[in-house]
This record gives structure tokens, C-alpha cells and sequence, in this order.
């Protein structure tokens, strides 16, 4: 799970990348308007944390700009104004939830997970699939009711299959949603970290779609 | 203190009033005028009539053998003939003795005599006298000497008088008639003035229409054409309303930028003693919670326009739509069922728009909280409040509890973690505007909320 931070105030943007990044997500951050615009616009996000007060470019425009375009991410605007006038304003821009400063940061956490399970089509927080099961707000992984020892990347691959559990999953796609953009990239360890969930999973439960990625699906 | 502005005379009233003063005195200056030119023609005419009668005398008299004077031709006019018919002649001997008097005289005259102060008569000279008459009436009467042979010592004073009621009766009419056409041209220029009082003062119709506009939130400036000596007051009374609306827009930027300001660095500080179970850590986000309070309330506050701004409107409906949308989307979490009753498209607050966004908003947000399964938002009006009622289905508030909510302030011993100050804030907001907010048992089982503000008259009904 791959997540935009678009805060200008530096200590307040570190903070955040780093409780997300602690929560299992790949964190990309932006400190103005225009960097949010061209990243949102080029790269797969799961989720974004949008300040509305940017330099270059106002969040909302950046969200208006985004959403003309196709771009269907969940954003949360994160910001210090908090009327409803301008919470009005933030969600009829396509912000699908809204959060006043100073905030609780495991508010935040609670809601960027309940986004991102939403937009995955899922109702509950508690992600299963077959014997697996993943609780989305304690990070934890079971099989069968017993607990799984995941490193951090393996993870959020997990994570991601889960949330599209049934889809293929293209090693691409895989690849851009657990790395932030400044990461070195090779397609090559999302191969590893398939290998090494499956030595820690029941046998089957990832398929390999030859030439095409992986697919999480519950044995029949 | 303002003192109210006195009410002075109507403009109306001052601009027919000296209208009608005008128009009354220079009507009777006219008919005065007019009255005495034709007193004067007609005084004219007659002495013209009387000056011809004399000359008439003077040519048919003659004196007989006897010394007795005749007249060959009388004077023709009727009146003459008929007893004090109210023109006379009379023909007296000079130098003058008492069987002088009357030698000769009119049939009108019949037993009586005209007599005519004593004096000396040149020859030929025309004297004018007023005297009394028979039937006491009062004479204009002319006289003239006449000597008919120079060598002859006697000599005769002629006499021709008019009674003065020949001259009333065509002056009576002739002012009757004077009086009608001059009265019945004043009132003719009464009318016009009225008129044109009434077309001069419709542009200030005209203005007030347009101001009743912008007190009624149609409006946000005068509109319309006014002449030329309106426009420096409509110039005016546009750039207070500009000015107003600058001033309301400029505070809430900077509130909204103080906000910003104060709030970000809370966040960073609420944030960096997150997760730390020390002291110093408890003690920040203690005062962290507090500060936010504080920020919260004055700056909700300080957004507010009530009562900076005169004649806004605020059409409810859109407002509730946005505000539903925003819910739906806030809480999606929850899968709350949002209602709101078809609300009619002509209710409107007298108010603010973004004031009105802010006290809904809490009560919706505040039902959403704490509904199981739904909310409904019902709206009326009884023409001059507006009602709106907000009803959720869960768990109530207990009656004595609500009124603390509704009235929780800043106060600095007030330390109930995560209460919100949404409540106090719409009840703050809804007082400024004259409104209140009242707190009940629902129909549907939870807590019904109730908003009652002043309501803009609807355009359509004025």
C-alpha cells in the first residue's frame, strides 16, 4: 500500500510519513502544490494526505485536477481550516474524508486504513481470505487463528494482494505499491517476497498467472 | 449612541404645499387685478354714456319766447323714461334759485330732484360728483353750464346722473365669472403639481424598492437606473455595502489564516508527544486539547458575520444539499441513512450563508455521531422564523445534561476530554442572530435538535 503525504510544514510532513510508514505503508512526500499534482497524476496511490495550504498550488485545485483527470485515489484533506463551509467545499472538490489539525494521529492512521479498505470494496476492517486473515488496524497477518511473522515489505505485499484478493495482480503493480518513488526499484525482489510468503502460507493460496502477475484466491 | 434619524416633513407634503401656496396667491393676485382693470372700463363706460347724454342735453336745449327752457330732442334711452330706472337728467336755471332747480328733468326722475353741490361752472367745463339720489341711492353724477346766448346773463347747469347699481350688476357677474375660471385654473395647477410631485419622487420609489431588495438578500447592491442627483447617493450606499462585504470577507480570511497559523504547529506538537507516556508528554497534549478549544470557539466566533452584514439571504435547500453530501461522504463508515424532507425551495435565513453552514453542520455532524441507523433534517417557517429540526436515532442525551452541552463554553476548569464544542458553538451563533437552539427527545428515539433563526422574506412574496 502506497501512500502520498502533501504537507508544506516540514516537522508536521515528517511526522506523518513516519507514523505511516510505522503502519506498514510505502510513504512518497510532497511539499507544494505542483510536485502533488505531477506525482498523484503519474504514480498509483492507494491513498493520499492532502494539506489544502500549499505553496505553488492550492490542495484543492490539485484534488479538482486530479478528479478531472480520472484520477480516483481516496485522498483525505488534512487541514486547519475547518468550517463546514470549507469541509463542504473540500468534499464537493472529490475528497472522500476530511480531518481538522491538530488531529490524533491514530485518527489519522484509523481513517487512511478505513479509505483504503473502501476503496478496495471491503466493509470490514478485518481483511480474510480463505485460512488467512488480516486485521488492517493492528497490522497483524493470521493463518487459522495463529499469528504470522511478516517483515515489512513482505507485508505490505500481502496487504495488497489482500485488498485485491481474487484480482491479478501484475509484478508491476505490486512493484509500485510497495515502494515510494525514491526507492531503487527491481522488479526482481517482489519475486523474492512472493517466495518467502509462500514458505510462510498454506501452499496455493498465490497463484502465478504466467506472463500476466499473481493472484491471491482461496483454495477451492 | 446613534440617535434615530427624526422624521421630518414629507417631501411631498413640502414640495405641494408650496406649490399650492404659489398657485393660490398669484390666482389672487390675478383676479384682483383683473377685477379692478374691468371695475375701471366699466366705470369708463359709463362716463362715456353719461358725457354723451350731457352733450345730447346741451344740443336739444333750447329756451321759448317765455325764457322758458325745452328740449327739442329728450334723450332716447329708456331708462330715462322709467321712474327711477337709475339714469337721470335735469336741466336747472343759473344763477340758481328755488323754482331753479328742475326746470326740466327726466320721467325717471319723477317728483324728486337731483341736487348737485354748489358750485361755479365754467362754461363748458365738465364736473363729476357723487351724490345722493332718490330711493337713497347713491348718483355719479356729471354737470355742465350751458349759456345759450351770449348776451343773455342766464344760463343753465345741466345734470345727467347714474345710479351706481348700473355698474354692479356687470362687475357681479363679471366676477362671478372671474372667480369660476381662475378657481378652476387653480386647481388645474394643483393637479399638475401633484402630478409632477408624484413623477419627480418615483426614482425615490424606486430606490427604496431597491433597497428593500438588498435588505432582503436579492440583491447584493443597488441595482437600476436613478438621475443623475441620485447617483452620488446610490454611489454611496453601493460602496458601504462593498465595504461591508470586504470587511466580513477579510476577517474571515484571516481568521481562516490564524487557524492555519496556530493550528499546524499544535498538530506537530500533539503529534511529537504522541506515544510517549512521560509527564511532559501528558502535559503537552493536555494543553495541546486546550489551546484547540480555544482556537476553536473564538475563531468560530470571529468567522461569524452575524451582525456585520445587513440583508443577507441564504435559500436553505442548497445548503442542506451540500451539507447531506459532505455527511454521506464523513461518515460513510457508518452507512447511516440521511434524510431530509423535501424542503420548500422559498425558505431562506436572514443571514449569513456560511454562518447558517456552520450551526447545520454541527447538528447534523453531532446527529451522525451519535445515530444507530438514521438521520432526518425536516425545515419550515412560519413567514418570519425559521425552523429546522434534526433528528437522530440514537442513544438521546438525558434532559438534564443539555443544557451544559448546549451552553459549554472556554471556561479554563473545563477539562472533559473529546467533548466537542459543536453544540455550544451552533447555540453561540444562533444567538447573536436573534435564534436559539433547543434540544428534545426525537420521534425517532435519539436526540431531536432544534434551530430556530430569523427567516428572509421570499422574493416572490413582496
Amino acid at each position: 500500500m502506497r501512500i502520498l503525504v502533501v504537507e508544506d510544514e516540514p516537522t508536521l510532513r515528517a511526522q506523518l510519513a513516519e507514523a505511516l510508514a510505522a503502519a506498514g505503508y510505502a510513504v512518497d512526500r510532497a511539499d507544494n502544490g505542483i510536485d502533488a499534482h505531477f506525482l498523484g497524476d503519474t504514480e498509483p496511490f492507494d491513498a493520499v494526505v492532502l494539506d489544502l495550504g500549499l505553496p505553488r498550488l492550492d490542495g484543492l485545485t490539485v484534488l479538482r485536477r486530479w478528479r478531472t483527470a480520472g484520477r480516483r485515489m481516496p485522498v483525505l484533506i488534512l487541514t486547519a481550516r475547518d468550517g463546514w463551509h470549507e469541509k463542504v467545499t473540500g468534499i464537493d472538490a472529490g475528497a472522500d474524508d476530511y480531518l481538522a489539525k491538530p488531529f490524533h494521529m491514530e485518527e489519522l492512521l484509523a481513517r487512511v486504513r478505513a479509505l483504503i479498505r473502501r476503496a478496495g470494496g471491503h466493509a470490514s476492517a478485518e481483511l480474510r481470505c480463505g485460512p488467512l486473515a488480516l486485521d488492517t488496524r493492528s497490522g497483524r497477518v493470521a493463518v487459522d487463528g495463529r499469528a504470522l511473522s511478516l517483515t515489512a515489505h513482505e507485508y505490505r505485499v500481502l496487504a495488497y494482494l489482500m485488498h485485491h484478493a481474487g484480482e491479478i495482480v501484475s509484478r508491476g503493480a505490486l512493484t509500485e505499491h510497495i515502494y515510494a518513488q525514491d526507492f531503487d526499484r527491481d522488479s526482481n525482489t517482489v519475486e523474492v517476497f512472493i517466495a518467502r510468503l509462500r514458505k510462510k502460507l498454506p501452499p496455493d493460496l498465490i497463484e502465478t498467472v504466467r506472463g500476466l502477475g499473481y493472484r491471491l484466491s482461496p483454495p477451492p | 449612541m446613534n440617535a434615530p434619524p427624526r422624521v421630518g416633513a414629507s417631501l411631498r407634503l413640502r414640495l405641494l404645499a408650496g406649490t399650492l401656496v404659489w398657485v393660490a396667491l398669484s390666482v389672487a393676485v390675478a383676479g384682483w387685478g383683473l377685477g379692478r382693470l374691468f371695475r375701471d372700463h366699466v366705470g369708463a363706460q359709463l362716463d362715456a354714456m353719461l358725457v354723451l347724454h350731457l352733450d345730447q342735453l346741451a344740443a336739444g336745449l333750447a329756451v321759448d319766447d317765455a325764457g322758458r327752457p325745452t328740449l327739442k330732442a329728450p334723450p332716447a334711452d329708456p331708462r330715462l323714461a322709467r321712474p327711477y330706472a337709475g339714469l337721470y337728467w335735469q336741466i336747472d336755471r343759473i344763477p340758481a334759485s328755488a323754482d331753479g332747480v328742475g326746470v326740466l328733468r327726466s320721467r325717471s326722475l319723477w317728483d324728486a330732484a337731483l341736487r348737485a353741490p354748489d358750485d361755479a361752472l365754467a362754461d363748458g367745463a365738465i364736473h363729476r360728483h357723487r351724490v345722493a339720489g332718490p330711493d337713497s341711492a347713491t348718483l355719479l353724477l356729471v354737470e355742465r353750464g350751458v349759456r345759450l346766448n351770449e348776451n343773455d346773463d342766464s344760463a343753465w347747469r345741466l345734470l345727467v346722473a347714474a345710479d351706481e347699481k348700473l355698474l354692479a350688476e356687470p362687475l357681479a357677474r363679471f366676477d362671478g365669472a372671474l372667480w369660476l375660471a381662475l378657481g378652476i385654473l387653480a386647481l388645474g395647477l394643483a393637479a399638475a403639481a401633484a402630478v409632477q410631485v408624484g413623477a419627480g419622487l418615483a426614482p425615490l420609489r424606486a430606490l427604496r424598492t431597491a433597497l428593500a431588495r438588498v435588505r432582503g438578500g436579492e440583491a447584493q447592491r443597488l441595482h437600476g437606473e436613478f438621475p443623475q442627483e441620485l447617483m452620488p447617493l446610490v454611489d454611496e450606499f453601493n460602496s458601504v455595502l462593498a465595504h461591508n462585504a470586504e470587511v466580513v470577507e477579510r476577517a474571515r480570511t484571516q481568521a481562516g489564516n490564524l487557524a492555519h497559523a496556530l493550528k499546524t504547529p499544535l498538530a506537530v506538537l500533539a503529534n511529537a508527544a504522541e506515544g510517549r507516556d512521560d509527564a511532559l508528554a501528558r502535559l503537552v497534549a493536555e494543553q495541546v486539547a486546550g489551546a484547540r478549544r480555544q482556537v476553536d470557539w473564538h475563531l468560530a466566533r470571529a468567522q461569524a458575520a452575524a451582525g456585520r452584514r445587513s440583508g443577507a439571504r441564504a435559500p436553505l435547500a442548497p445548503l442542506v444539499d451540500g451539507l447531506l453530501r459532505a455527511m454521506r461522504r464523513l461518515h460513510a463508515e457508518r452507512s447511516l441513512d440521511l434524510a431530509a424532507r423535501p424542503l420548500p425551495a422559498a425558505l431562506a435565513f436572514a443571514g449569513d450563508a456560511q454562518d447558517l453552514q456552520e450551526m447545520l453542520g454541527n447538528l447534523l455532524d453531532n446527529a451522525c455521531k451519535w445515530a444507530a441507523t438514521r438521520v432526518e433534517v425536516a425545515a419550515g417557517g412560519d413567514g418570519e422564523h425559521l425552523i429546522i429540526t434534526v433528528d437522530d436515532d440514537g442513544a438521546g442525551l438525558a434532559a438534564e445534561r443539555r443544557d451544559e452541552v448546549l451552553r459549554r463554553g472556554v471556561r479554563a476548569d473545563e477539562r472533559v476530554p473529546g467533548s466537542g464544542l459543536g453544540l455550544a458553538i451552533v447555540d453561540d451563533l444562533a444567538r447573536l442572530y436573534g435564534g436559539e437552539v433547543t434540544l428534545a427527545d426525537s420521534p425517532l428515539g435519539g436526540l431531536r435538535a432544534r434551530l430556530r433563526l430569523p427567516a428572509a422574506p421570499s422574493p416572490a412574496g413582496r
